[in-house]
């Protein structure tokens, strides 16, 4: 009888340690004679460094290295995935509020906390670029030196980057309804439960550095390039993340603690406060001034969007977030005609980099709104005039792109019905509607080994990491299905670049595509090479032979895989590797890199209910169409869904890191940055997936996790505005935010005595 | 967290020569739920610090005496929220302290705690002030009696003397009924600071009070006479209209015009001030329907 | 600062040592004792990701000075599971698909334990009360709210 091990919500992997307290994290990882770090940064975003004392510090019972820039090779190393332009420590001039200048290893992490306080910065504080204006303007200072951006024709610009794209013929566009719009998206952070955390270690060959990164071959590289050396001295140990969402992605502090184990000699280890972590990454915040053009029957003529995303100090990845979701900024509609404009601009603050959505949901939150103001305007239904404009399966909406891949128009049904969209509206109530789409992966690859043991059972060597969304379980689903083994008879390893196979990242819900379809191809090896045994063994041809879910037929014989092993390789015993890839080729002219390997496609509805006089909204329904091509695991696929939908909630309502003049964050940790709580949850919240088999992973499937961030706003911000009678364009939509609205639609001064309500 | 030293006095004299003796040096510690921030963020930097928790003469337990309820200096919100005859006669503190936090803060949390860190927006300080709380103090000098009004001097200061305990919180019981309710104003449903916050006394008499919080450098109570409509709407049941109306609006705009509200990183100050507008009527509207069951009988 | 010795319980078993003043329990327990299954987030006492119980009631370890704990009996996520079996709520927990990256998971298992043992059949606002003091950023929370119900459900 045929199991099947996809498609059911197969218990997750590591669940029983995550319940039990049994899961380590790499703050539980224990080194033997560690060297505890402490960072020292300034109070204030940007100033000149005069001069760092470190004799009182370095008097400090237990401590064993200082070091500053001047203490590392010179000139000091710079890393980066992309730009190679942060230094491993701030030399000369501090960039942002956070940004650290010395680290001290001691015995102890109180000899650490004491020695750094004792460390003086001869400082000279110096005027910040905190805003896009700011950063424009003629007279700003220029955040990264030019001297470090050769040959870049920006580089006496505070423009890291920008990008156009533009096809029909946008100038001459004629519309008879045009909508035009300034929109906000604010700077939030992460916030995983996990603070972030580092260790480092000499080994023989040369470091080890454990850290939950979610793409431990690219932390590799970094590693390597600021070390000056090659990547095979380099070993990258990751820990499962305590929730990554694109914050553990990229290398922090990974450079500085090489360096540190190498100098001192012994294993260090650096765990930040939330406060630290809140420091070192953040979302992109954007604004963007939309002009939309429709026809009198609500079919998009033309969309003419600029959009400005703030960086931070330094590269990070967040040239790739602006292009992407420049790219895909029209949103999954036909567009006739459109010009974008996206920029990534510098500015003295946390280097952004990437988080759920990338930059699509900051795009989404404009283009949908746009959408629902040309509705209104058109008095056409919302859901109506995004089945006007949405394309069909096989439609390019971006020319030369991709196609649509999906049946779009029924996740706006689906969701549009889950939500009771025709029933009549209570009083204060409001619906909204939204799509959003994402590219996913595009140039990238993903090796996996799998190898089938003496004894029947199989390892799957993968190097994705699983920070909650289940990986770990899903590709073991993915391997027992293909090789007909269950699943407890199959373990996964991660998690270890000496180890596992190269693979590009965990990020774009790449991984059940690209990581899924190496694995089957691996599967696939191994039982080609089992068919060779047994033709080998039994004197056969091979294609008298057929290997298929843990059995081996030859003419009328059946042999388990572990029978057929036993017989080929004897006392000696042996095993059987497979080997498969999944690659995207990098295309170098494709503004991208490459093609999407598919979209990740999400619609939202949402109903709520405003209080009017203070402001406060309350979900009472909230719906989640994610169209996913197959759910491998649907618990898993559900739970990602929720989760992204309540972290969309974050940024919609909620989230907002607050500057003041000197580039500090004040509402720097957990007492007021405010993320939705397990009261803040929507009244009812359902989740549906679309499953038509139609994506190019394993079985049909697509990617998920991303979605919910990519429409939650816009959907809940329509429905806002229509309960409230106001039109909000600027997030979060606080609840003094609402109040405001709507006070000045009143035409009331602020400060008039509320109505008996 | 910089090092200091740590001292559990089991006795009450001891505790206070050990303040004496250190003066500003020492901290005095309860819950810890604010010290203990405090202590992390550098903003204390005691030498050393007194835990409070083990001092005998200190009750932890609410004990009905001479027409109050006195709540011990040990007492934590958990069972300040739990105790019956709180839940009896001041519902209003129950509201209250049940949104001090989460569970975990309230099972460590003692009330006594919350009014000697004086946050100007502290949740328990309103009620206790609408309700002519005393606080009861002990030195080595002896003991003394300060209503709660004298006690908030400004934010994160009270008139505590450098080695002085508080020893318990009165809550007279009222003589005639009395309805009262508790409100306040948050950015999100889940736990969160005050906004605002404030809590609504009436009397049969129709005398109103109202205990303000996180609109001025201390917590303060305000006092009208809401009478002609607060009689007019017990005996119709129904709210004045017209004129009654527009006399209440006057009188509770001259008791919002004591609030001297901020700007801060929570929120601007014409937000606090149209917030307390609003919630001055639905705490007035909350505390006229508890006082209307009790003249009821219920 | 010199250390102070203290003798406590943890998940029934004895422990003396030494402990610096301002060291908070939680540090104790996971630096000193081993126990790493309580975990570190805000250090403020707002993500509940560092709860235990302690005489029985559920606080965030990380305000609790670990001299504090003198003579207490402590309960941290790794004093639930008996004798090899899951405690119900972490079975449960599992089974709604609650769990996710994890982090957050003791924190919420020791607080929600906490509340059936005061209230054994909770309502969903009162489970929402009981574990408002429990960040969780991956997953929606309706599942931790399922799975405190069912564990409760199964206790009848």
């Amino acid at each position: 009888m045929e199991t099947s091990w996809v498609g059911r919500s197969a218990p997750r992997d590591g669940g029983v340690d995550r319940v039990t307290g049994a899961q380590q994290y790499v703050a539980d990882i224990h080194l033997a004679n560690v060297l505890h770090v402490k960072l020292v940064h300034l109070n204030c975003a940007r100033a000149r460094i005069a001069g760092i004392d470190t004799a009182n510090a370095a008097r400090v019972d237990g401590v064993r290295c200082i070091m500053t820039a001047a203490d590392l090779p010179q000139p000091v190393p710079r890393y980066g995935p992309v730009r190679e332009d942060r230094p491993v420590l701030a030399v000369g001039e501090t960039k942002f509020f956070g940004e650290p200048v010395a680290a001290v290893a001691a015995e102890t992490e109180d000899a650490a906390e004491a020695a750094a306080a004792l460390i003086g910065v001869d400082h000279e504080e110096l005027p910040a670029v905190l805003s896009v204006d700011a950063a424009l303007d003629p007279a700003a200072p220029l955040v990264q030196d030019p001297a470090l951006r050769a040959n870049d024709p920006l580089a006496q610009t505070n423009l890291l980057g920008e990008w156009r794209f533009t096809w029909g013929e946008p100038a001459d566009a004629r519309a008879d309804c045009i909508v035009e719009n300034d929109y906000s998206f604010p700077m939030v952070t992460h916030f995983a439960i996990e603070p972030h955390g580092f260790l480092a270690a000499p080994d023989p060959e040369g470091v080890t550095i454990w850290s939950p990164i979610q793409h431990p071959y690219i932390l590799q590289r970094v590693v390597a390039s600021a070390l000056g050396w090659p990547v095979s001295r380099v070993r990258v140990i990751a820990p499962d993340p305590g929730g990554g969402f694109g914050g553990k992605g990229w290398p922090k502090f990974e450079p500085l603690m090489a360096f540190l184990a190498l100098r001192t000699g012994r294993p260090v280890r650096l765990v930040l406060t939330l406060e630290e972590t809140f420091q070192q990454v953040r979302r992109t915040s954007a604004r963007a001034h939309v002009r939309t053009g429709f026809d009198l029957a609500g079919r998009l003529v033309f969309q003419d969007i600029h959009a400005d995303f703030l960086v931070g100090a330094y590269a990070d990845i967040g040239g790739r977030v602006v292009s992407k979701a420049g790219y895909a900024a029209c949103g999954p509609y036909r567009t006739p005609h459109a010009r974008i404009t996206a920029r990534a601009v510098l500015s003295h603050t946390t280097p952004s980099t990437a988080f759920r959505g990338f930059g699509t949901p900051q795009a989404s939150w404009a283009v949908e709104s746009q959408l629902n103001a040309a509705a209104a305007k058109l008095g056409i239904d919302p859901v109506e005039i995004r089945l006007r404009n949405v394309p069909a399966r096989g439609e390019a909406f971006i020319p030369g792109e991709t196609p649509a891949d999906g049946e779009w128009d029924s996740a706006l049904r689906h969701a549009a019905r889950e939500i009771g969209w025709q029933e009549p509206l209570a009083r204060r109530r409001g619906r909204g509607i939204s799509l959003g789409v994402k590219s996913s992966a595009t140039a990238s690859a993903s090796f996996a080994l799998v190898r089938l043991h003496y004894d029947g059972s199989a390892s799957v060597l993968s190097g994705t990491s699983d920070m909650g969304q289940g990986a770990r379980t899903v590709l073991k689903q993915i391997a027992a299905q293909e090789l007909g083994i269950p699943l407890e008879r199959i373990a996964v390893v991660m998690g270890d670049t000496s180890v596992v196979p190269f693979d590009s990242s965990t990020s774009a819900s790449r991984s059940t595509v690209f990581m899924g379809n190496a694995i089957v191809k691996a599967c696939r090896d191994i039982k080609d090479t089992l068919q060779r045994m047994a033709a080998e063994t039994f004197a056969v041809g091979e294609d008298a032979v057929t290997a298929a879910n843990g059995y081996v037929r030859v003419g009328g014989r059946e042999l388990t895989y572990d029978q057929l092993l036993k017989s080929h390789f004897g006392p000696p015993r042996g095993e059987v590797i497979g080997i498969g890839q999944e690659r995207n080729p990098f295309v170098a002219d494709h503004p991208l890199g490459g093609k999407p390997a598919f979209w990740e496609l999400m619609c939202a509805a949402a109903e709520v209910e405003v209080d009017p006089d203070t402001g406060m909204v309350q979900i009472t329904r909230l719906a989640l169409v994610s169209d996913i091509g197959k759910a491998l695991n649907p618990q898993q696929v559900e739970a990602q869904d929720e989760g992204a939908a309540v972290m969309g909630l974050g940024h919609t309502f909620m989230e907002q890191l607050l500057l003041d003049d000197h580039g500090r964050i004040r509402n720097l940790g957990a007492l007021d940055y405010r993320i939705p709580t397990i009261q803040d949850v929507p009244s009812s919240l359902h989740s549906v997936l679309i499953e038509n088999a139609d994506g190019p992973g394993p079985y049909g499937a697509k990617g998920a996790g991303e979605g919910g961030t990519l429409a939650i706003a816009a959907a809940v911000g329509a429905a806002v505005n229509q309960a409230a009678g106001v039109e909000i364009r600027d997030l979060p939509l606080t609840p003094e935010r609402v109040w405001r609205a709507i006070c000045e639609r009143e035409g009331a001064p602020a400060t008039t005595v509320a109505r008996r309500s | 967290m910089r090092p200091f030293r740590y001292a559990r006095p089991n006795e009450l004299t001891d505790a206070l020569s050990l303040l004496a003796e250190h003066g500003s040096d020492a901290r005095v510690l309860a819950g810890g739920t604010d010290v203990l921030v405090r202590l992390r963020l550098g903003h204390l930097r005691p030498g050393i610090v007194v835990d409070v928790k083990h001092i005998g003469e200190l009750r932890a337990d609410i004990v009905e005496t001479e027409g109050r309820l006195r709540i011990g200096a040990r007492a934590v919100m958990t069972d300040i929220i739990a105790d019956l005859r709180i839940r009896r006669y001041f519902p209003a503190l129950v509201e209250a302290a049940a949104v001090v936090g989460s569970v975990q803060i309230r099972n460590r949390a003692t009330l006594a705690g919350n009014i000697c860190n004086a946050s100007p927006a502290a949740d328990t300080a309103p009620v206790l002030l609408a309700h002519g709380a005393t606080v009861n103090l002990i030195a080595s000098s002896g003991p003394r009696h300060v209503p709660l009004h004298e006690f908030f001097v400004g934010p994160g200061r009270t008139v505590l003397g450098p080695s002085e305990l508080v020893e318990s919180i009165d809550l007279p019981l009222a003589s005639g009924k009395t309805g009262a309710a508790f409100g306040r104003v948050t950015r999100r449903r889940g736990v969160d600071l005050a906004t605002i916050n404030l809590c609504c006394l009436v009397t049969e008499s129709g005398r109103v009070r109202f205990g303000f919080g996180a609109v001025g450098p201390r917590p303060f109570v305000v006092e009208d006479d809401l009478s002609a409509v607060a009689s007019a709407e017990a005996d119709t049941g129904a709210p004045a209209g017209g004129s009654g109306r527009a006399s209440q609006d006057a009188a509770l705009d001259r008791l919002l015009a004591h609030a001297t509200p901020i700007s801060d990183v929570r929120a601007n100050r014409d937000y606090r001030v149209a917030m307390l507008s609003v919630m001055i009527r639905r705490t007035l509207d909350a505390a006229t329907g508890r006082l209307r069951l009790m003249q009821s009988g219920a | 600062m010199s250390a102070i010795p203290i003798a406590l319980r943890v998940n029934g078993r004895g422990h003396a040592l030494d402990v610096r003043p301002h060291h908070t329990l939680l540090e104790v327990l996971r630096d000193q004792i081993g126990l790493t299954g309580t975990k570190e987030c805000c250090s403020e006492g707002e993500c509940g990701a560092c709860t235990v119980l302690l005489d029985g009631r559920a606080v965030t370890s990380c305000l609790v000075l670990a001299v504090e704990a003198e003579g207490a009996d402590v309960v941290t996520i790794e004093g639930l599971a008996a004798g090899g079996r899951l405690d119900r709520l972490q079975q449960s927990f599992i089974d709604a698909g609650a769990v996710q990256c994890g982090f957050c998971i003791p924190g919420m298992i020791v607080a929600a334990k906490y509340l059936l043992t005061t209230n054994p059949h909770p309502t969903v606002d009162e489970i929402q009360n009981g574990l408002s003091g429990n960040l969780c950023r991956c997953g929606g929370y309706s599942r931790i709210i399922d799975a405190v119900a069912s564990a409760a459900r199964s206790d009848r």
